[in-house]
């Protein structure tokens, strides 16, 4: 039974280029199959869709002033290549800008892919290939640090009435990119009551892509959340960024009620009262 | 006092090291001289945990400030070591001689692993749909129990009247239990199908599972389901399904 197991590292490269320059890339890619895997390679360009990082390949058309190739000496982009059973092979990228390229962000992903192999079944059947991708992040730009501004596109708290004790506050927010380059999402959402700091919780630093936007993740990797027991009263949450990113800050408020103890102690004393009630006409037996 | 002094002196001498040591790796084009020595790490497992540990190595941990992140230290190595895999555990998808009538089913799983820090996405599309190459007749894609699931919907399909191909992926633990994990935006349960979109139909691929943070093992249960007529004619239906995995940038 043949199977695909392919790895490809690293799985994302950032580099910021001045127009003319030309670098190169070094990828392992491994084949963990327990057949030989028959491959090629292709570089695809793509846009951004939706807020969690996803990526569209339709209908968009390669930069001219950007190409690429292989700079191994026995294999070329888009020849097929053989990696045996457990073995491994560096492919080296070479990423050549024009002079005259447009300054900007460009987006691809080097995909290394499986050749379709013919069915051999007699019976119906399907044939699955497998295909995995890198992605790649250019900045062309004649200076090195780039200038990050934007704005908090949306910054919600569910819920904002909530008790003392049970469900946790969740924390959403996208950030838009007003630049022609990505930006990383560095900073921080900082919980206060009463002018004092509850919890600060630190973003992940995601890439915010030119002109796009993107829903914030929290490093704790499982999500921006606010677990309680909390003290009733007003908190304010405030989503900031990091010096570097000018991205004005954003407050949104909740309020904690104890309606869970008002609901127990209310309880306890309709069960004392009760219990009084029912007293008067029990009679003990002799 | 100055006797005590001479004994502490003699103790240091005799069982601390004479020299510094340091380590030196040469070749006739390079020298690399390490600076740094741990004083023990590596990898350690039991039944419930992985441990890498690095100690006694300088100045580790991160370090932040406007405009750059610094992380210091063999650990996060680790970050930029671990790779992008995808696993496709078998690509021979047999549905066997179809029965009209009869829904002829199989399965494979699919498996991923992303570095810290990316989610990643699996696409899938077909070459075309289920067919005799020879006449190039072929079976329709499914419309489900009520003819209302597509290449980007999924809807329950149990009746064995409705005839067509089509798929269904549900997220599972490492006891092949089904999670939901990474399919229940696709699929809501194992009873949701949809067809594959396909390239002769100038089709795009389309998102079959994904997650937005980083993964470890993560798999799915393909199961590919045929249902005939008694008019579809007699063959062997045949097409190729791309798997197609990215991270999240």
């Amino acid at each position: 039974m043949s199977n695909f197991d392919l790895s490809i590292s690293p799985a994302q490269i950032e580099f910021v280029l001045k127009p003319g320059v030309t670098i190169t890339q070094a990828y392992t890619i491994i084949n963990n199959s327990t057949t030989p895997l028959y491959l090629d390679t292709k570089v695809l360009p793509w846009y951004p869709t939706g807020d969690d990082g996803s990526v569209n390949y339709q209908n968009i058309l390669p930069n001219p002033k950007i190409s690429f190739s292989l700079a191994n000496a026995n294999l070329q982009l888009e020849k097929p290549f053989t990696i045996p059973s457990q073995g491994s092979q560096q492919l080296v990228l070479k990423i050549k800008t024009d002079s005259t390229a447009d300054l900007g962000d460009a987006y691809y992903t080097f995909f290394i892919y499986q050749n379709q192999n013919t069915i051999k079944s007699d019976n119906t059947s399907a044939q699955a290939t497998g295909q995995i991708g890198s992605h790649i992040l250019l900045s062309i730009s004649q200076s090195e640090i780039q200038t990050a501004s934007g704005n908090v596109k949306k910054f919600s708290i569910t819920p904002k009435i909530k008790d003392v004790f049970f469900t946790p506050i969740n924390f959403t927010g996208d950030i838009q990119n007003n630049t022609n380059y990505f930006f990383k999402t560095t900073g921080r959402i900082t919980i206060t009551k009463n002018n004092q700091t509850i919890k600060e919780i630190n973003l992940d630093p995601s890439n915010v892509l030119a002109h796009h936007y993107r829903r914030l993740n929290c490093q704790e990797n499982i999500g921006c959340i606010l677990n309680p027991p909390l003290w009733p009263g007003h908190y304010t949450a405030t989503l900031s960024f990091d010096e570097n990113i000018k991205v004005p800050p954003s407050s949104v408020s909740f309020y904690v009620f104890p309606f869970s103890p008002i609901i127990f102690f209310i309880f306890i004393g309709a069960i004392f009262s009760c219990f009084k009630f029912f007293k008067k006409f029990w009679k003990p037996s002799k | 006092m100055n006797k005590k002094f001479f004994i502490l002196f003699l103790v240091l001498f005799l069982f601390c090291p004479q020299k510094t040591l340091s380590q030196t790796f040469t070749s006739p084009t390079y020298q690399i001289q390490w600076g740094n020595f741990n004083m023990t790490g590596g990898r350690k497992t039991s039944n419930n945990y992985i441990l890498t540990d690095s100690v006694g190595q300088n100045a580790p941990g991160q370090f932040d400030n406007t405009g750059f992140i610094i992380k210091s230290g063999f650990q996060y190595a680790y970050e930029q070591q671990k790779p992008f895999s995808f696993n496709i555990n078998s690509l021979d998808i047999n549905l066997g001689t179809l029965a009209a009538g009869v829904a002829s089913t199989q399965s494979n799983i699919i498996t991923i692993t992303t570095p810290s820090g990316n989610g990643y996405q699996v696409s899938a599309i077909a070459d075309k749909p289920l067919t005799i190459v020879s006449t190039n007749i072929t079976i329709p894609d499914t419309g489900c129990d009520s003819n209302d699931c597509d290449k980007t919907t999924s809807t329950t399909w149990t009746n064995n009247s409705k005839y067509g191909f089509g798929f269904n992926v549900i997220g599972i633990d490492s006891s092949l239990v089904a999670t939901g994990v990474g399919t229940s935006n696709y699929f809501t349960d194992s009873t949701y199908f949809r067809p594959f979109a396909a390239t002769s139909k100038s089709d795009n691929p389309q998102i079959i599972m994904s997650e937005n943070q980083s993964a470890t093992n993560h798999s799915a249960k393909i199961t590919y389901k045929a249902v005939i007529s008694g008019n579809q004619s007699a063959g062997n239906y045949q097409n190729s399904i791309n798997f197609i995995a990215i991270p999240k940038y």
